[in-house]
């Protein structure tokens, strides 16, 4: 079992912006705000000070995108109906049969997906995460929620994710953070760190490596102070709709690395 | 190694799933999925699904010009992407290379030729065929010749698309008066001080990857990006080397700096003296390259001997032990040390000095040649093709600069402010005639209003232009072009492999078109067309040497035996093997007999500049790493990222001026002259109390820009007080200052 994560090297980074433009165009994310007013964005860089910390004035950035949390608080409060999904380890032929809804927690790569087709477009899940990494991308008549996927779709074809092979720094690093001789791996080990803390603890993959005065400018400003309430509204609304949904046969799986077929589906096509 | 095998062995699991992905059928049952009553949602493909990849893109959003390739699904570009051939940006592009697809299908871009019906400024369009725009065109400029004279025309270009034009009214038409803004709003200074010095125009040639010391005069990489720049910094950086940044402010490139030097601004000239009198008088210069090389020592030594630590200190607002630092830091390292020539660097009028300074250190740590320091490459040569030099003495007849006896190190053409004065004053002769190409003077030249008073006067304005930048509102024509991306236009990019470590290589990469230009809702051509066909109207026809941009990339192509077809089945670069790029001493002119027999200071010389009003600071500007300058303000994808340039302003005067983070604000400048827009206050410890700053290129006035109109504030429009070069005739832009207004009311700056 893999987990993909991302390090980002501070000491590297000169706040380009490449990152954020590759991968709105590797994934045709639309400008703007959705109707939440998030930001619509799978990949940002934010420039954090000029501003005096104790080791002195820093002035370094926030480049962030999901971080395929260990616990991801988009996945649960996904109101689509749960579907069986049976997924496979590229590795070692493995494989494990789960109910996920829309979004869910791959479990052999560790990454957090979407399927499209199955999402209703509530905006649940972007509400739930601290780190404002999801947004609905209303562009194609029906509102998804859109959300970095780590480019699993490129790493199919032997490409790095748009946002690592655009860097001119070789600032972001990607990799299997479950294998300790990756470059992720040993980033982790010469102490890059997670954007947590106490009241938002659910395991970002994504961490940051800074010097002393960058680090906390970054880890000062960046870090979320708190876990968002649940919209209770738009679950409620988008579980109004779901009758619907539940309407709508040949529901499929987003062909994803790993993924296999829902089972269900499966069976619809036998009726 | 280790790594990259990892990174390898990693990205082939990963192709592992897709094969089980792919047998497990789900694309198929996904396809069949649609059913009437259910839209299919919005999934984008990725830019690799259904994609051909086209190469021999050469990226123009800068003019770093980084090759790329294209994925293009159904004759239409998704992506763009740093071709994996290059030995110069490799597969890596900046923000606005990455965002040049915005700029193909930007809705705002110009289509059809247009006819000003309306005021110059106030324009009316009315669309016209390319027959009636060039019959007028050619009719309305041979007007002004057979009147006034070809120098009763000026030409004002910029980028490779630009130079076919300006050639054309050069050599052929035989008007000098060609501003080239790269030259007099930028970096001609640079290039006119360093061959008085050392023989050779610098680029930005500096070893930085491989160099002991590196050393920014206001260089800010990370806000200024170039790829294969920052990757010979930043691989500099991770061996190893010392950063100096002097500056103002706490730029993206102090923020990774071990010397800081928080210097006011205006004052860089006395820094470097200083650094060199303190080097000579301790005997920690290159003695040996000095005496081999070095021209006027003596004098030089003796005439900066006034300049010491403690004078500088004083006068750039230092601690000296700070700029002592500075000299053994440089001392200590050389000669592996990279003294940055910088690129924009006409800001206070006394440049050419700064930029002699620059290059005279240089040669005083003997950093010519060596690892890590002054180190042109040696890239490949290619011919030109284009227009024969038949007025180039009328050409240099009427040149204003020489008729005035003033900036006799004045870069090619004519310097911007000769040309506006005159066509205002008519003195010493008439220019009716304006031709645009590529470049918006209205957001270039300080002095906005001098510029449209220069625009009013003339008998005619021809404009042509990728997009209706706020230059266009004057035209009388107006021309779209093709943008890079869909067109030849003759340019040849060459050059090394970034890094003078690896094994030596040079490419020689045509621009080919990435699509084709073939559509419905446009009819847009290229410069050579455009050109030829104006050329054929006005009585030039004969001496047309290629009839196509084609056509000239092939004739420049054969010439290293080498073809369109070649390039393509080469992917788009050719590779050829290198020459080692050290060695190569140049001699240093410390004291310019040149310079002494044309009036002006034979060594380096500090020239104080005027401070800034109580109440004000001094408005210094820069670059976003998401711009370059205006052009690049109406893409979509850009604007999103940084939709408008905060003015950073320090803390503890923020503080006594009730000023917070984000509070909306204008700017009103010394001689009363407010922002047209807004912007918002960056509040920071990062920044001298007696400056401001911006980034450049904000405040689009025309509404046809839409994304870009009235977003930010256009610090040109500030810049109303020259300082002209006295040994260049360019145009410095940053003796201006500024105070805030917050509701309407005028906030004055505490010293």
């Amino acid at each position: 079992m893999s987990q993909y994560g991302m390090i980002i090297d501070l000491e590297k980074c000169v706040g380009c912006h490449a990152c954020a433009i590759a991968c709105r165009a590797e994934w045709e994310v639309p400008t703007g705000k959705d109707s939440a007013q998030r930001e619509r964005r799978r990949n940002w860089v934010l420039r954090l000070g000029p501003s005096k910390t104790p080791q002195g004035m820093a002035s370094t950035y926030y480049p962030g995108l999901c971080n395929h949390c260990d616990k991801p608080a988009c996945v649960d409060v996904c109101p689509a109906d749960k579907v069986e999904a049976t997924f496979t380890d590229p590795k070692s032929g493995a494989t494990k049969t789960m109910q996920v809804a829309a979004t869910w927690k791959d479990p052999f790569n560790g990454t957090v997906q979407i399927d499209k087709e199955r999402c209703l477009g509530c905006g649940a899940c972007a509400d739930a995460c601290p780190y404002s990494a999801r947004y609905v991308n209303e562009e194609g008549g029906e509102p998804k929620a859109d959300k970095c996927t780590f480019c699993v779709e490129r790493l199919a074809q032997g490409l790095e994710p748009a946002c690592v092979q655009t860097c001119l720094a070789r600032a972001r690093i990607f990799g299997d953070l479950s294998d300790p001789n990756s470059e992720v791996a040993k980033y982790v080990q010469k102490g890059a760190v997670k954007l947590e803390n106490a009241k938002v603890k659910i395991g970002p993959n994504v961490r940051y490596y800074a010097n002393k005065r960058d680090m906390h400018l970054l880890t000062t400003t960046s870090i979320p102070k708190t876990m968002p309430q649940a919209n209770l509204r738009r679950t409620i609304m988008a579980r109004m709709l779901k009758p619907a949904m539940d309407q709508v046969k040949n529901l499929g799986m987003l062909g994803l690395a790993g993924v296999v077929i829902a089972k269900g589906l499966s069976e619809d096509d036998k009726q | 190694m280790a790594l990259n095998l990892t990174r390898r062995k990693f990205l082939q699991t990963a192709s592992l799933a897709a094969a089980t992905a792919a047998m497990s059928g789900c694309f198929a049952d996904r396809a069949k999925a649609g059913t009437p009553f259910v839209k299919k949602p919005f999934a984008a493909p990725g830019s690799f699904a259904d994609t051909k990849t086209v190469t021999g893109g050469i990226c123009e959003m800068c003019f770093w010009r980084c090759q790329l390739v294209g994925k293009v699904r159904d004759g239409r570009l998704v992506k763009l992407e740093g071709n994996p051939k290059s030995i110069d940006n490799g597969v890596s592009i900046c923000a606005r290379g990455n965002a040049g697809v915005k700029l193909l299908y930007d809705p705002d871009r110009l289509k059809f030729p247009m006819k000003n019906v309306g005021k110059r400024g106030a324009p009316e369009w009315k669309r016209i065929s390319w027959d009636e725009a060039l019959d007028e065109c050619a009719t309305r400029l041979k007007g002004v010749i057979d009147k006034y004279g070809p120098q009763g025309i000026a030409i004002f270009p910029h980028g490779c698309s630009a130079t076919y034009p300006m050639n054309f009214f050069e050599n052929v038409v035989g008007t000098p008066n060609n501003s080239e803004a790269s030259f007099f709003q930028c970096r001609g200074i640079r290039d006119t001080a360093y061959v008085a010095t050392l023989g050779v125009p610098p680029g930005e040639n500096v070893d930085m990857a491989n160099a002991k010391a590196i050393f920014l005069l206001g260089g800010h990489f990370g806000e200024n990006v170039h790829v294969s720049h920052l990757k010979r910094y930043l691989k500099g950086l991770e061996n190893g080397a010392k950063l100096i940044v002097v500056d103002p402010r706490f730029s993206a490139s102090v923020s990774k700096a071990d010397i800081w030097v928080r210097i006011k601004p205006g004052t860089d000239t006395a820094f470097l003296l200083a650094i060199m009198n303190y080097l000579i008088k301790e005997g920690k210069y290159d003695k040996k390259y000095v005496a081999e090389h070095g021209k006027g020592f003596g004098e030089f030594a003796k005439g900066i001997s006034h300049s010491s630590l403690k004078w500088a200190a004083k006068t750039c607002d230092v601690p000296e032990k700070q700029i002592k630092q500075v000299a053994d830091t440089l001392a200590a390292n050389a000669p592996n040390v990279s003294i940055h020539p910088g690129r924009h660097v006409s800001w206070n009028g006394n440049d050419f000095q700064r930029e002699r300074a620059l290059a005279c250190l240089t040669g005083l740590l003997g950093t010519i040649g060596v690892k890590g320091g002054f180190v042109p490459g040696k890239g490949p040569k290619v011919g030109k093709v284009g227009w024969p030099k038949l007025m180039s003495e009328h050409a240099e007849q009427f040149a204003l600069h020489t008729m005035a006896k003033l900036y006799k190190f004045s870069p090619p053409g004519t310097p911007t402010d000769l040309i506006r004065n005159t066509a205002v004053t008519g003195k010493p002769y008439a220019i009716k005639g304006y031709v645009g190409w590529g470049q918006n003077p209205i957001q270039t030249i300080p002095d906005q209003a001098l510029t449209i008073k220069m625009l009013e006067q003339m008998d005619f304005v021809m404009v042509c232009d990728v997009m209706p930048t706020d230059i266009t509102m004057y035209a009388d024509i107006l021309l779209p072009e093709l943008s890079y991306l869909e067109r030849y236009d003759g340019y040849i990019h060459k050059g090394t492999q970034w890094n003078f470590a690896d094994p030596q290589q040079q490419f020689i990469a045509p621009r080919l078109p990435l699509v084709s230009p073939i559509a419905t809702d446009h009819e847009r051509k290229d410069s050579i067309w455009i050109i030829n066909e104006l050329a054929k109207r006005m009585g030039y026809g004969e001496h047309i040497k290629v009839k196509s941009a084609e056509e000239m990339v092939e004739k420049i192509l054969a010439g290293v035996n080498l073809s369109i077809g070649q390039l393509v089945k080469e992917e788009g670069i050719h590779l050829q093997p290198g020459a080692d790029p050290y060695g190569k001493a140049l001699d240093v002119e410390f004291y310019s007999a040149e310079l002494a027999e044309a009036g002006y200071s034979a060594i380096p010389t500090y020239v104080p500049v005027p401070e800034p009003p109580k109440g004000f600071a001094r408005l210094v500007y820069g670059r976003s790493p998401v711009h370059t300058f205006n052009r690049t303000q109406n893409n979509a994808w850009l604007h999103n990222e940084m939709p408008n340039n905060p003015v950073w302003l320090n803390d503890e005067s923020a503080k006594k001026m009730g000023l917070k983070e984000g509070d909306t604000i204008e700017l009103v400048n010394q001689d009363g002259v407010k922002s047209r827009t807004s912007s918002v206050v960056k509040v920071t410890p990062g920044i001298r109390k007696d400056t401001i700053y911006m980034a450049h290129g904000y405040g689009t006035m025309n509404k046809a820009m839409t994304v870009a109109s009235g977003k930010g504030i256009d610090d040109q429009s500030l810049i109303t007080r020259l300082a002209v070069d006295p040994e260049t005739g360019a145009h410095g832009m940053r003796n201006n200052f500024v105070k805030f207004i917050k509701n309407g009311k005028v906030l004055s700056i505490p010293a």
